[in-house]
């Protein structure tokens, strides 16, 4: 039992965090963006990854022949940890998802094309997955990919592509095979964001940026593009998240919010009396405190698992999004109760407490239980893979 | 990073899983309950055999002086097996009061026997109408002569009437002390009140006790600061035991769902209750490794001080809410005396009332992180 970073951890953890102070930027970390500051969706941003990219932070876990490092999933983790505490761009899509995918199904050419571009931060990828009728059941993509002479015709609609409106390429799942099962049907393709057959919309959200809908009309994609083989688009899905442990989503924001709304409370008075005083005020802060503990206990949990190399941490995964989301949203929800009437000031505004980043927060987070796999669908993977409990929808 | 245990760690674990489930099945935790003496005999003196109850006391006073890290392990398996011992209020607090603060004489008196279960004491901490606090030690300690005497009452004194001393905690003019006390002296009088979990509990009236200033452990007016300082890291072993309670508790409610059928189908096929266990394992699991967090770091010598009652009130308020949760899912049946669910559920809520209860651990932790 060790509950510490091991020292050539420790020191890449250090290293990574006197880099992040030192190359402080607010136009680059915007910690007010909540979940948008881990996109690199600005010209600054881009050109931050940029510099990720020549401190040799970008594939560190790939194969040697690939470029990367071969080193243990971990470094990524404490590298994402410490991006989105810092509210900076992180590491995941590109790297992670589409990068592993390639590197294991995708055929020369894709991989020649695209995995020195990641590598250093050339390129930017939107993902393509949700639907209308696609959501949490996300095997039910109907977007319609049309064999024709040379290569493939994608008709249709995709939802929530939050990347569709500054990526270079859109990684996107279609129906290839409709007379096949739901989770046979798939396939993967790679094609240009600015192609002319893609509309995007944006979509304006509660929080403070947008996500996009994308139409696709008679959209051409060439058959070197479709990644990996007919059919098996799902499994890939699949798969990449499973070899994708370490940079799903981060902890540090929401014990981020945590730090941010004790060191408010410590500061602010209410009545002419410090609020810190106020035996309401404590308990909620004790409670938010204990169960940030456990957001990071659970946090711990997933990484050992993922660390120990064997099964696929789907489990732990899942426990941790499902606890840590919830909280992420209760932090925010109990800080307003905090703060009172003046937590109803929009975010922005000098007159609100800590410029509404609460306000904000309450909004952007509300999300957060949906996307990724809502909580509804981790309980069901927590009742039949844990707790060994039958099929229940 | 690693959550593994270590080889001796799941051989302690193992040997203390095997040896409740020889010694204290369930039907023995329900004989237990309102007993006088409250722990059956031939389990305490396996535990003190196999060196489960020094487990904290270093090997020269007769322990086998493990960090708190194995006690929780130990701990965990007496909430999944809901162990009715006096181990915490002899083993940990008791002993680790003698190991803080008392003399050499003190020490080599009593902990031997308390390691190997031949003797058994217990702290008479709290007051009618008084709190968790050191305001609510109010007790009088008059000082006469060399000598202490003690006036007051006592609640909540677990296994008094087994006890071969209480460390009764007092006041004198010079702050709060604890005072070993024989049960069986002239003006101690003890009465069993019954609890909600049915652990034997007593109300402890002393009138105009007698006892010799050698009795005293620590320095004059010392003993809360002793006191605070040993319940802190015996809470922790608390948030081990409630862990290990639901724990147990929804094991049984899951394998319940598997079989139990409703509308033709096994109630875990229901969302509605599926998800209500999803969430218990959620809490438990990330639970335990906060337990196994704040065990760590006092193993490590680090302040447990934030992680002490965090444990405690996060692991608490997590078996109260897992075992209500539990007998939902059974349905009517929890609610008769026959079905073990209630077992999980009564003593649930009495861990959470005790040693520091929820204002108390909530308080603690909001002075760590707000007062500093």
């Amino acid at each position: 039992m060790d509950f510490d970073f091991s020292p050539e951890e420790q020191k890449f953890a250090d290293e990574v965090e006197e880099w992040l102070v030192a190359n402080h930027d607010p136009v680059v970390m915007d910690p007010t963006r909540e979940n948008f500051s881990q996109l690199a969706d600005t010209p600054e941003r881009r050109a931050f990854m940029k510099k990720l990219a020549k401190q040799g932070w970008l594939g560190m876990s790939w194969p040697k022949e690939y470029g990367g490092q071969e080193i243990e999933g971990v470094y990524e983790y404490i590298l994402n940890e410490a991006l989105s505490r810092h509210a900076a761009p992180q590491i995941g899509k590109g790297v992670g998802i589409i990068g592993k995918t390639l590197i294991r199904h995708g055929n020369e050419k894709l991989k020649q094309e695209f995995l020195p571009k990641i590598l250093s931060a050339e390129v930017e990828f939107a993902v393509g997955y949700s639907e209308p009728q696609a959501g949490s059941d996300a095997a039910n993509m109907q977007l319609k990919a049309e064999k024709v002479e040379g290569g493939w015709k994608l008709n249709g609609q995709k939802m929530w592509t939050t990347s569709a409106h500054f990526a270079d390429w859109y990684w996107v799942g279609a129906r290839t095979d409709p007379d096949k099962p739901k989770h046979d049907g798939l396939s993967l393709f790679l094609i240009p964001m600015d192609h002319p057959g893609l509309e995007v919309q944006s979509l304006p959200t509660v929080g403070k940026d947008t996500t996009n809908q994308v139409f696709f009309e008679d959209v051409f994609v060439p058959d070197d593009y479709l990644v990996g083989k007919r059919g098996q688009g799902f499994q890939m899905i699949s798969e990449a998240l499973d070899l994708e442990r370490f940079t799903m989503f981060t902890l540090s924001p929401i014990s981020e919010r945590t730090r941010v709304l004790v060191e408010w409370v410590k500061e602010a008075t209410r009545d002419d009396q410090p609020l810190r005083e106020a035996p309401d005020t404590r308990r909620l802060i004790a409670n938010i405190v204990t169960d940030t503990a456990v957001a990071k206990a659970l946090s711990t949990r997933f990484v050992c698992a993922a660390k120990s190399g064997g099964k696929p941490p789907t489990i732990q995964s899942s426990q941790y999004k499902l606890f840590t989301t919830t909280l992420s949203q209760r932090v925010c929800d109990e800080a307003l109760d905090i703060t009172g009437a003046a937590g109803t000031i929009r975010e922005g505004q000098d007159e609100a407490p800590i410029r509404g980043r609460f306000e904000g927060a309450y909004r952007a987070t509300m999300n957060e239980t949906v996307g990724g796999g809502s909580s509804e669908i981790q309980k069901n993977i927590i009742a039949r893979r844990h707790l060994g409990l039958p099929k229940n929808f | 990073m690693d959550l593994d245990l270590s080889e001796e760690q799941q051989m302690i674990k193992d040997m203390t899983r095997g040896l409740l489930e020889e010694h204290c099945p369930v039907d023995v935790v329900r004989e237990m309950e309102d007993d006088p003496t409250g722990y059956p005999a031939p389990l305490w003196k396996q535990m003190g055999e196999a060196g489960l109850i020094g487990v904290l006391i270093p090997e020269d006073r007769g322990g086998s002086g493990q960090t708190l890290v194995e006690a929780a392990l130990i701990y965990e398996e007496i909430g999944r097996a809901l162990a009715p011992t006096p181990h915490f209020v002899s083993g940990v607090l008791s002993a680790g009061l003698l190991l803080e603060g008392g003399s050499e004489e003190q020490q080599a008196r009593w902990l031997p026997e308390i390691a190997s279960g031949q003797a058994v004491l217990t702290p008479a901490w709290l007051e009618p109408d008084r709190g968790f606090g050191e305001a609510g030690v109010q007790l009088a300690a008059k000082a006469e002569g060399d000598d202490l005497v003690l006036s007051g009452v006592k609640r909540h004194v677990n296994y008094a009437a087994a006890a071969d001393r209480l460390i009764v905690l007092a006041r004198s003019d010079e702050g709060v002390e604890l005072v070993l006390v024989d049960p069986r002296a002239e003006g101690v009088s003890l009465t069993q009140v019954r609890s909600q979990s049915g652990e034997a509990h007593y109300r402890v009236d002393l009138q105009d006790v007698r006892v010799a200033g050698s009795e005293r452990i620590g320095r004059p007016g010392q003993g809360w600061e002793l006191f605070e300082r040993v319940l802190q890291r015996g809470i922790v072993l608390l948030a081990a035991q409630a862990i290990g309670g639901a724990d147990r508790a929804l094991e049984i409610t899951v394998e319940y769902a598997k079989v139990r059928k409703q509308f033709d189908k096994p109630l875990g096929a229901f969302q509605a209750l599926a998800h209500y266990m999803s969430d218990a394992s959620t809490r438990i699991d990330g639970g335990r490794v906060l337990v196994h967090e704040a065990a760590w770091n006092d193993a490590q010598g680090r302040s447990i001080a934030r992680f002490a009652p965090m444990a405690k009130l996060f692991a608490c308020n997590t078996y109260k809410d897992a075992t209500r949760m539990c007998c939902q899912v059974w349905g009517g049946v929890a609610f008769t005396l026959e079905y073990d669910a209630q077992l999980f559920f009564r003593r649930a809520k009495e861990m959470q009332l005790s040693w520091w209860d929820t204002r108390t651990l909530e308080e603690r932790v909001a002075a760590d992180v707000l007062d500093r």
